[in-house]
């Protein structure tokens, strides 16, 4: 069971990876920013779901009789893709200005969408010596993360849109 | 032509103002020594496990140095505001962006040619065995480094805790080109030529840098202006 | 065709308008001064007008083209905040750099003549660095005008500046006036902006409140423009 919700994190991750960068270039080409927060929805709540998936498939290896960390190249890979990810938010953090924050993540969600593939065939090759990992299946389980995923993504997105317009409310209040 | 030209006229620029001050380089060259150093006190430079983990430690190495340089790659436009005057001069932000890697590229590769022969006297690996492949590695390995180095480092360049950012955005993404150079490496400083297999990984790193200088290329007029 | 159009521009940090529709125009060998209180905009706006930025909404057009094409950006001089000029490098070198990336055909002439027309020819060998704070502005101002620009556009070019410094910033200004260049100055130092200024345009919280010829009043009493168009007026 942990297994296949391993596996479902990890289609889902990906799902919202690709989401990310579309709604990334989106944003660049028409500058709109509900493509915008689009991208930082889908990102946080993929980054949340990868980590959840990397400790289900942790506790699954050890539960199974085996190490925490086996070194299975799925596992490392969804690692790595959660490390090559983290960065945006920090990014994100790190800006106060709302377009040039906007644009700069643009950027790294590109970078890092085109990093992915790359990535997960060098972990795959490094680790090709351990026990060959059975690639990722998929189960039922992926409709209801991914489901789950949908949802958690919608709310973020209107959180965002909140946020934003009570921020272009206090800065405009500020001018008085 | 004029092209050339122009990223030859930015790179020599930052090549000429880096040697003047010698900020970066002094700062990567004596990092370098020192993780070099410290490392011997973990490894038996005898010991069989010093060859495996050779071309690692060296790569770890590179990174790490080459990071002090890239970071002041864009940073070194900020006193005065010339990167106002860049932006506004009728260069193509290509030009600007590839005549700084230009720069950040021979920079980082002299150290790495530096440490070189040091790595070779405190861990006695026969690295001239192997020069050509050696060297191909290191250009590719190294411009992949720059090529990222520098995106992120005019990405940052504004922002608050720059000198974080940078290596966090850097080094995942680098990833697998690091992994290549690593594996590749370690045969060929320990005086190997590179096995069949492994020309694969030869092969990731070659498409590392061209996916990601074309995007790099792609992207550079959103990161400069916005 | 105006050298400078500014139509209908916006342009806003996330949601928060900094400028507000802005609509203004430069002819060519006019000097609009850009006047208003800190924050109103006036950085902003020279910086989109110069293509550092970009407008969210609306158009800027020097001599009828985009500010971010080549051949417009040869066009333009800019002077902003800061210097502009490399510390580790001499002035010979700075201005040489900068005569390349502008492709003039003798950059090492160009700079030369440059360096001799703003006083600093015997320093043109010494390191920025160096420099006492009026050199280093004289040479920001060689920098701007190195490429012969078309369009000049200064933000705030008197502020600090010693009475030498001035006097040379002046003397060029009048020239390229003379020569039918265009001049686009926001200041805070009204007289010696007024006195140049041919036009004026006094930004109140990021939108325009008077836009038009200078006239004899304002020079006789610069706050005269605030006190009648901006706020509170």
């Amino acid at each position: 069971m942990l297994h296949s919700l391993f596996d479902a994190s990890v289609w889902t991750s990906l799902a919202a990876a690709a989401a990310a960068a579309v709604s990334s270039i989106l944003f660049l080409r028409s500058r709109n920013f509900l493509y915008d927060s689009l991208a930082l929805a889908v990102t946080e709540i993929g980054l949340i779901l990868i980590a959840a998936g990397i400790v289900a498939g942790a506790v699954a290896g050890r539960l199974g009789g085996g190490p925490w960390w086996s070194w299975d190249a799925r596992l490392t890979s969804a690692l790595v893709g959660f490390l090559i990810y983290a960065p945006y938010l920090m990014l994100r953090r790190a800006i106060e200005e709302p377009t040039r924050r906007a644009a700069s993540a643009a950027v790294v969600s590109i970078f890092a969408i085109f990093d992915l593939p790359i990535m997960t065939l060098a972990v795959n090759w490094w680790l090709a010596h351990h026990a060959a990992s059975a690639p990722i299946g998929v189960e039922w389980t992926v409709l209801p993360v991914a489901a789950l995923a949908a949802a958690l993504s919608w709310i973020r997105l209107r959180r965002e849109q909140d946020r934003r317009a009570r921020d272009a409310e206090r800065r405009a209040a500020q001018e008085i | 032509m004029k092209f050339l030209r122009q990223v030859l006229t930015v790179a020599v620029k930052d090549i000429r103002a880096e040697l003047r001050t010698k900020e970066a380089i002094n700062a990567s060259l004596a990092f370098a020594l020192m993780i070099l150093l410290l490392f011997s006190y973990t490894f038996d430079p005898e010991q069989e496990m010093m060859r495996q983990v050779s071309g690692g430690l060296l790569w770890i190495v590179f990174a790490f140095a080459g990071t002090l340089t890239l970071n002041r790659s864009f940073a070194r436009e900020l006193p005065n505001d010339c990167l106002d005057a860049l932006i506004a001069a009728p260069i193509p932000g290509s030009a600007l962006f590839l005549g700084k890697c230009l720069a950040s590229f021979l920079l980082v590769l002299a150290v790495e040619l530096i440490s070189l022969p040091v790595f070779g006297i405190f861990y006695r690996v026969h690295w001239t065995l192997q020069f050509p492949w050696l060297l191909v590695v290191l250009l590719l390995g190294t411009w992949a480094l720059t090529i990222i180095g520098t995106i992120f480092s005019a990405l940052t360049v504004n922002i608050r805790l720059r000198e974080v950012m940078l290596p966090m955005l850097t080094y995942p993404i680098l990833m697998p080109a690091l992994m290549s150079a690593m594996r590749l490496t370690t045969s060929l400083v320990n005086g190997q030529p590179i096995p069949e297999d492994d020309f694969a990984w030869l092969k990731m790193l070659i498409g590392f840098d061209v996916v990601f200088t074309a995007v790099s290329l792609a992207l550079i007029e959103t990161v400069l202006v916005g | 065709m105006s050298a400078v159009a500014v139509e209908g521009v916006w342009k806003y940090y996330g949601d928060y308008p900094a400028l507000r529709n802005i609509q203004l125009e430069a002819t060519e060998g006019a000097c609009l001064a850009l006047i208003g209180r800190n924050g109103a905009g006036k950085t902003t706006l020279l910086r989109a007008i110069a293509g550092f930025s970009l407008a969210q909404r609306g158009k800027i057009k020097i001599f009828g083209k985009e500010p971010r094409e080549a051949e417009t950006r040869r066009l333009m001089g800019f002077i902003g905040h800061g210097i502009s000029v490399y510390d580790e490098l001499s002035a010979l070198e700075n201005l040489t750099l900068f005569g390349k990336l502008y492709g003039l055909p003798d950059p090492d002439r160009s700079a030369r003549e440059w360096l001799e027309r703003t006083g600093l020819e015997r320093v043109r060998n010494g390191l920025v660095r160096e420099f006492s704070r009026g050199m280093r502005q004289r040479l920001a101002v060689a920098r701007a005008f190195l490429h012969e620009p078309s369009v000049l556009l200064l933000d705030e070019p008197f502020t600090a500046l010693d009475d030498r410094a001035i006097a040379v910033l002046q003397r060029l200004l009048r020239e390229a006036l003379a020569a039918r260049k265009t001049i686009v100055m926001s200041t805070h130092q009204l007289r010696e902006a007024l006195e140049l200024a041919t036009h004026v345009a006094l930004l109140t919280r990021g939108q325009l409140t008077f836009h038009g010829e200078r006239t004899q009043e304002m020079v006789d009493d610069p706050g005269y423009v605030y006190a009648r168009y901006g706020e509170g007026a």
